[in-house]
């Protein structure tokens, strides 16, 4: 009876919790649960919804997710944890981290909750990526998902060992789902080869080289925008130039890393007819799970290329 | 000619519309400030300049929170603060000192609220350092006509003021006892240094806005004690200053790291500092040729 009680306490913790985490984000407060989760299920953490919905489609009824990430008006980059962050890792017996410093207070909050036989895996790491890596933005890249997936198939079944075909098999199917993506980025880049996009910061753009598409924008400029430090005026006024001079056919911008100077090209995108594509540091939700926003941003890049239609926000 | 013209402003200088609007508002922001500058240090008030910019910040951060420019937080938390100064008589160091200091801490406080709820809950990535240490290349070109006619007001109170407030700058005591309203003039300077503020700020950004103010008319006042002379001195300066910062930070795309530009606030600071230096040097070799011929 007291276990049972306890583990209706932690229950309750975690959804206040993450009540917290999504609540004081404001506006459209999004569920920050994944998978179907029943009593008894893996308690497991994704620092970026992404990463919280792919541990959901693996892990199903034997895991409950929480994403500490996922308000789309919020810029990760920027991210602190608070104490009911912490409480939701401290109880965590599967993690799966972006790295690359892109959400170094994971580290920090594990390293300050005590939390025997939990599982970090550190994305970064697992693809065995250097530090020097200058995109952090590793769920717009093909290959990074199958093999979460399957990293985090091996790492529940280390706790219910029971489980692990079922795991296993969510994980191949998991894998199996994403060659719609694959084959519409191919089809993209064999259609359309070497298409000009300008983008405002780095976010999308693994999946814009993964799609052929040729980013004109000068990389000084996405990663000052990504730091959230000043671009150095001859960046702005190239980039500028790549829109109003219509020498690129599609607008990649970030919703979630905005500030004047990037509302500021979105207006000259819009002024001069450049169509726009909104790419996401988070999971856009209701609505989107991994495989089906990925499939919406090449169908955004398709629009935009195909038909000048913009895409600013996936709904 | 040209090619040393080519080795000062690297290419696409002049053409660039960022550059052209920075060199703009800091024109009329170092005009203004030298006009406002040369009373503030005369009269002893560049503690309460700072004390406007420190709150002014919270005044940055919060407009970016409501999503209006942040050149209007600066100016209503500027006037604001003034006012309150004004009223409670703490625009000197001296005066009530403890309670200033806390007062500025918790402004401050509130600052660094705002700007974490700016990046945290809101996707303005770049607010920290846009309110603290300027983004001068990124203002819109609408920001110029608000520029020139908060500058105007500012330079038209100290101008409308002129002779009195000179007066009851030098002399307080006497100012009063020719029947000059003292406190009037106070106020209508303060909300002139206000003003001032916050345009510096937009500038160099609230942090060091008090340094491009300041800097420059205590420049121009080591070089001459005639007011209109120090101000026309402590424009030029802190034009000069403004200027050379917006080139070298252009130029600059070419340093290390390539491609990043270091900010116009560290070059238009050092500038003023070395200016405010080399300020120094007349009297110095004039106490020093005294000394040999005696």
């Amino acid at each position: 009876m007291r276990a049972i009680r306890g583990r209706l306490g932690l229950v309750v913790g975690l959804v206040l919790a993450g009540l917290a985490v999504s609540g004081c984000a404001s506006s459209g407060t999004t569920p920050a649960t994944f998978g179907s989760g029943s009593p008894g299920a893996i308690v497991a953490v994704g620092a970026e919804n992404e990463y919280a919905d792919v541990i959901g489609q693996v892990g199903g009824r034997y895991v409950r997710v929480s994403a500490i990430e996922s308000n789309p008006n919020t810029d990760p980059h920027a991210f602190e944890a608070s104490p009911s962050v912490a409480r939701v890792i401290g109880s965590a017996r599967l993690i799966v981290q972006n790295g690359l410093g892109y959400d170094r207070f994971m580290n920090n909050v594990e390293a300050a909750t005590s939390g025997s036989g939990r599982r970090v895996i550190d994305v970064q790491k697992l693809l065995g990526l250097p530090d020097s890596t200058a995109n952090p933005h590793l769920w717009y890249r093909p290959e990074t998902m199958p093999v979460v997936a399957a990293a985090v198939a091996r790492g529940l079944a280390e706790v219910q060992p029971a489980h692990a075909a079922y795991f296993t098999a969510n994980a191949a199917a998991f894998k199996r789902s994403l060659t719609g993506w694959s084959d519409a980025l191919k089809a993209f880049g064999e259609r359309y080869p070497r298409t000009p996009v300008a983008t405002t910061e780095p976010v999308g753009d693994y999946m814009l080289a993964a799609a052929g598409s040729a980013n004109l924008s000068p990389a000084t400029l996405e990663s000052a925008v990504m730091n959230g430090v000043d671009p150095a005026p001859q960046d702005v006024t190239r980039e500028s130039g790549l829109l109003s001079g219509h020498r690129v056919k599609v607008f990649v911008y970030n919703q979630q890393v905005t500030d004047s100077l990037t509302a500021g090209f979105l207006a000259t995108a819009r002024r001069y007819g450049i169509p726009v594509v909104g790419v996401y540091e988070t999971m856009p939700t209701p609505g989107y799970d991994y495989q089906s926003w990925m499939v919406a941003e090449v169908r955004a890049l398709e629009a935009a290329v195909a038909h000048r239609v913009s895409t600013e926000r996936l709904r | 000619m040209i090619g040393l013209i080519g080795l000062i402003f690297a290419r696409g200088f002049f053409a660039d519309s960022g550059v052209q609007v920075a060199l703009a508002v800091g024109a009329g922001v170092a005009v203004v400030g030298g006009v406002v500058g040369v009373f503030t240090v005369m009269r002893g008030q560049s503690f309460a300049g700072h004390a406007i910019a420190d709150l002014g910040a919270t005044g940055g951060a919060a407009a970016v929170l409501i999503g209006v420019g942040p050149l209007w937080g600066f100016l209503a938390i500027g006037i604001a603060a003034a006012g309150t100064m004004e009223l409670i008589g703490i625009q000197r160091p001296r005066g009530r000192d403890l309670a200033t200091g806390i007062v500025l801490g918790a402004g401050l406080g509130l600052a660094a609220l705002f700007l974490y709820l700016d990046s945290t809950y809101h996707s303005t990535s770049g607010a920290t350092v846009t309110i603290l240490f300027g983004s001068v290349f990124a203002i819109s070109p609408s920001t110029i006509p608000i520029v020139i006619v908060l500058g105007l007001v500012a330079v038209g109170l100290v101008g409308v003021t002129y002779r009195p407030l000179l007066l009851s700058s030098i002399s307080p005591e006497i100012a009063a006892a020719r029947g000059l309203r003292v406190r009037v003039i106070g106020m209508a300077f303060l909300l002139a240094l206000a003003i001032a503020v916050s345009l510096a700020a937009v500038t160099i950004g609230a942090i060091l806005s008090t340094a491009l103010l300041v800097g420059p008319a205590a420049a121009a006042l080591r070089l001459t004690k005639r007011p209109g002379v120090a101000i026309l001195t402590a424009s030029a300066i802190g034009l000069g200053a403004t200027w050379l910062g917006i080139v070298l930070a252009y130029d600059s795309y070419d340093w290390p790291p390539v491609g990043h530009g270091w900010p116009v606030s560290f070059f238009v600071v050092v500038a003023v500092f070395v200016s405010y230096l080399l300020a120094g040097l007349p009297t110095r070799f004039r106490r020093v040729r005294r000394a040999g011929l005696a």
